[in-house]
């Protein structure tokens, strides 16, 4: 065995073994890299809908998402600024709990709009300016309740009118976009992540019978589900000794400051056997060709003695 | 190369025929050995929220893997020294099989470690050698192409299996995956069913053996000079005449194979901490996600054409003898590569830089077994192999760590691909110039032979008979040499040929 495993050898591995999927897979989200993109595309969606209505130059609307880099906490405020040049902008902001927030509209030197009117507005309600400079205009929120989160949309009206929109929310939760997939008797693990610290956790599932959906704590028997918090950020649910009817779909629902946010797992139970049928063709077809080319080699080794034996008869002649 | 000796009592290598559906098995068998591990890093996010744990406790997984694959490497030899190819492959894939299905029942990542890391570690370590070393066996006047042509199953393989273990795990979960993956992985037995075992041929083939008579020339001035140690040191205990039969620790004495082997070392320091470092070194100029996989497609599609187009170069007559210089140009080029890529910061550049890698990549790939065969024979590449990549193991294994501790470091990239480039050029540098101290030699040691003989020994011309059916002079004298050296080589052949 070789020497030294530090632990940044394997984060280099850790590096090289998501990109290797997606190298090869051609582009196609694999799980192991993309999980934040897919995360925010079901978010994103209605948004654009949104801003379907409000383009004006024709350009690509471009979508942020943003992390901050430190947690805040309620007594800070933060700062988010977008810098508008030619098209319009969005941005997600994930609030995780009450805070302060400064939205700053920057107007980009080299854009053609000069002295624009501009007017900082949530749905149809307009707000005032807390602070403005030359090319900048801002305002500062104080989001303390689930009805401030929302957009906030600065326009900026001159020859033609383009806009920023601060879409804040209560963060995201990482899931599985695709099905998980375990087998009857295994066990099925669901982990929902965030980035940052809810103030607690509840998974849901489907009721057996009829519809709606139950808080998982609540269902019996209890040693068939366990749910681990390893920490803040990540709630792990595990499902014991499986059954057919325990697929299906799974939420997991974290709670915020805010509000809530979930995402949801599904989960598909397939029984033994059917892995084992394409195992089977494999493994019969690996025997076929390895009995061929063995007959093959038989059958041209015997015309080769045969063929010798001609020879060394003419030889002798 | 022993084509001349062995054409003493046995036909040279036949250079095509059979030898093509051998080499399409060693093309399957490579590309597992190689490409599997790196297709098994789909399952790990999967495994590692299945089992708990941390994600460098499963890429562990991969690294035992890797470890066993070039460790195992005399244990290959060994095995392959007396048993020949055939049935090491197939027990090997047999192993890979066992160590996958095994794999899909594994309930804890400890287990995991020992079914993937280890059992399919050294079953692919079982396939990787054994293919290399028939390819030197079936082949001479064409065995560049070959050995191109085998080496191209690595990429080729690593594109199939990656869609192909993403369909898997799309529907069958990490488990069924594997299962399925064992029965895949017994493929390898069909590859090794194709090593026809060879050996001692009879009078039949005596027509083939003229052709190859001026290659054989040319192979034995390259082959004389270390075949002159051989015979002091069989002549002392028997206990090292033993392990000498199974694994050739003589080959330390060797000159060409010291030179490859210091070479090597070095230049596997620097070799594939590029491509661990290729996709997130895009993503931190700005690139996406995405763009920054192309990168290493077209790195891939790249490799896949070269390593056959550098076989077919090498083979050419302007190549061919002086292939350790190609060799040695190649490695040089490709460390010339990553000292450039600093300054690549668009993405245009990074696909330029990624092109120019698979070239490079795939040139030195295919050579590197090709040079090793060269300089000490197809009878001692068996023992050369195994000893090689035993000592490569170290630094392959630290290449990608030392570049991650540059980075984390300096918190830039450019550093590592300075380091990488500049080892490598290196690399490239030490054995363009011992290469050169080392053909040098071995043409003084050549005109030396020929004038040692000089005196009459017309009389065992003779006795050759038949098997000399070229009347050099140059002949004559080693002949008996490697007769001594082959004696047990030749054995083994035949035994391996009463097999079947």
């Amino acid at each position: 065995m070789p020497a030294a495993f530090s632990g940044q050898r394997l984060q280099c591995l850790l590096l090289l073994l998501p990109l290797l999927c997606t190298r090869v897979s051609g582009g196609s989200p694999a799980e192991s890299a993309v999980t934040t993109q897919d995360s925010n595309q079901t978010e994103v969606n209605p948004v654009t809908k949104m801003q379907a209505g409000h383009e004006s130059s024709g350009n690509s609307v471009a979508t942020e998402r943003l992390k901050p880099a430190s947690k805040q906490n309620s007594q800070s405020v933060s700062g988010h600024e977008i810098v508008l040049s030619g098209a319009s902008v969005e941005k997600d902001i994930p609030v995780p709990s009450s805070t302060k927030i400064e939205l700053t509209c920057k107007l980009d030197e080299n854009s053609d709009l000069k002295d624009p009117q501009v007017t900082w507005k949530k749905g149809s309600e307009t707000i005032s300016h807390t602070s403005k400079t030359q090319n900048s205009w801002t305002i500062e929120l104080t989001i303390s309740d689930k009805s401030h989160l929302g957009s906030y949309t600065c326009f900026l009206k001159g020859e033609k009118e383009i806009s920023a929109v601060f879409h804040l929310q209560v963060p995201n939760l990482e899931g599985r976009k695709k099905p998980i997939i375990s087998y009857e008797g295994d066990k099925a693990v669901m982990v929902c992540k965030t980035e940052y610290n809810p103030k607690s956790w509840i998974w849901y599932m489907n009721v057996t019978n009829g519809t709606g959906r139950v808080s998982i704590d609540k269902v019996l028997p209890t040693d068939k589900f366990l749910i681990k918090i390893k920490s803040a950020e990540v709630s792990r649910l595990e499902i014991l000794k499986l059954t057919k009817e325990d697929g299906g779909v799974y939420w997991c629902e974290a709670s915020f400051d805010l509000g809530t946010s979930e995402t949801r797992f599904e989960l598909r139970v397939l029984s033994i056997t059917t892995p084992l049928k394409p195992f089977m063709a494999v493994v019969i077809e690996v025997a076929v060709l390895v009995i061929t080319i063995a007959l093959l080699e038989v059958c041209s080794k015997r015309k080769g003695k045969r063929g010798e034996k001609e020879f060394d008869q003419i030889e002798k002649l | 190369m022993p084509a001349a000796a062995e054409a003493g009592r046995a036909p040279g290598p036949p250079d095509g025929g059979w030898g093509w559906v051998v080499v399409f098995g060693a093309f399957l068998s490579i590309g597992f050995a190689y490409a599997f591990p790196k297709g098994l890093a789909i399952f790990f996010k999967e495994i590692q929220n299945f089992f708990g744990t941390s994600y460098s406790e499963v890429a562990w997984i991969s690294s035992i893997m890797l470890a066993t694959t070039y460790g195992a490497g005399p244990i290959s030899s060994i095995l392959v020294n007396r048993y020949g190819s055939r049935p090491v492959v197939m027990f090997g894939g047999l192993l890979c099989g066992v160590g996958m299905i095994s794999a899909a029942f594994c309930t804890s990542i400890l287990q995991l470690y020992v079914c993937v890391g280890f059992i399919t570690g050294l079953g692919l370590a079982l396939n990787l050698q054994p293919s290399v070393i028939i390819i030197g066996k079936y082949f001479l006047k064409r065995r560049p192409i070959a050995n191109g042509l085998a080496m191209a199953g690595s990429p080729v393989m690593l594109c199939t299996l990656a869609p192909l273990n993403q369909f898997l795990f799309e529907n069958f979960g990490w488990r069924g995956s594997f299962l399925i993956l064992g029965a895949i992985l017994l493929h390898c037995c069909v590859a090794g069913a194709l090593f026809r075992p060879i050996g001692a041929r009879t009078a039949l083939v005596k027509t083939l053996v003229t052709e190859e008579g001026k290659d054989a020339l040319k192979g034995k001035i390259t082959e004389d000079g270390p075949v002159e140690d051989k015979p002091e040191e069989e002549e002392e205990k028997d206990c090292f005449e033993k392990i000498n039969q199974y694994l050739d620790f003589s080959l330390f004495k060797h000159r060409g194979f010291l030179i490859y082997l210091i070479g090597n070392v070095l230049m596997f320091l620097g070799f594939f901490a590029p491509i661990v470092f290729l996709a997130p070194y895009a993503k931190h100029t700005g690139i996406d996600e995405y763009s920054a996989a192309f990168l290493l497609s077209i790195l891939a599609v790249v490799d896949m054409v070269a390593r056959p187009a550098t076989g077919i170069i090498a083979n050419s007559r302007w190549v061919r003898p002086k292939i350790q210089y190609f060799f040695s140009f190649t490695i040089a080029f490709n460390g010339a590569c990553h000292l450039l890529c600093p300054l690549a910061s668009s993405y245009t550049g990074l696909v330029v830089y990624s092109s120019f890698f698979g070239l490079a990549f795939g040139m030195v790939c295919a050579m590197l077994f090709e040079t090793l065969m060269d300089l000490v024979g197809a009878a001692r590449f068996t023992s050369a192999v195994g000893l090689v990549t035993i000592a490569e193991c170290c630094t392959i294994l630290l290449g990608p760590p030392i570049g991650g501790i540059l980075i984390d470091t300096f918190g830039d990239y450019k550093y590592m691909f300075i380091k990488c480039g500049a080892v490598m050029v290196l690399a490239g540098t030490f054995l363009f110039i011992m290469n050169y101290y080392n053909y040098r030699m071995l043409a003084k040691e050549e005109k030396e032979r020929k004038r040692k003989e000089e005196d009459p020994k017309s009389v065992r011309t003779e006795d050759e008979g038949k098997k000399n059916w070229n009347k050099d002079s140059t002949q004559d004298g080693p002949e008996l040499e490697p007769l001594r050296e082959e004696g047990e080589g030749v054995k083994k052949e035949m035994n391996g040929t009463a097999e079947v």
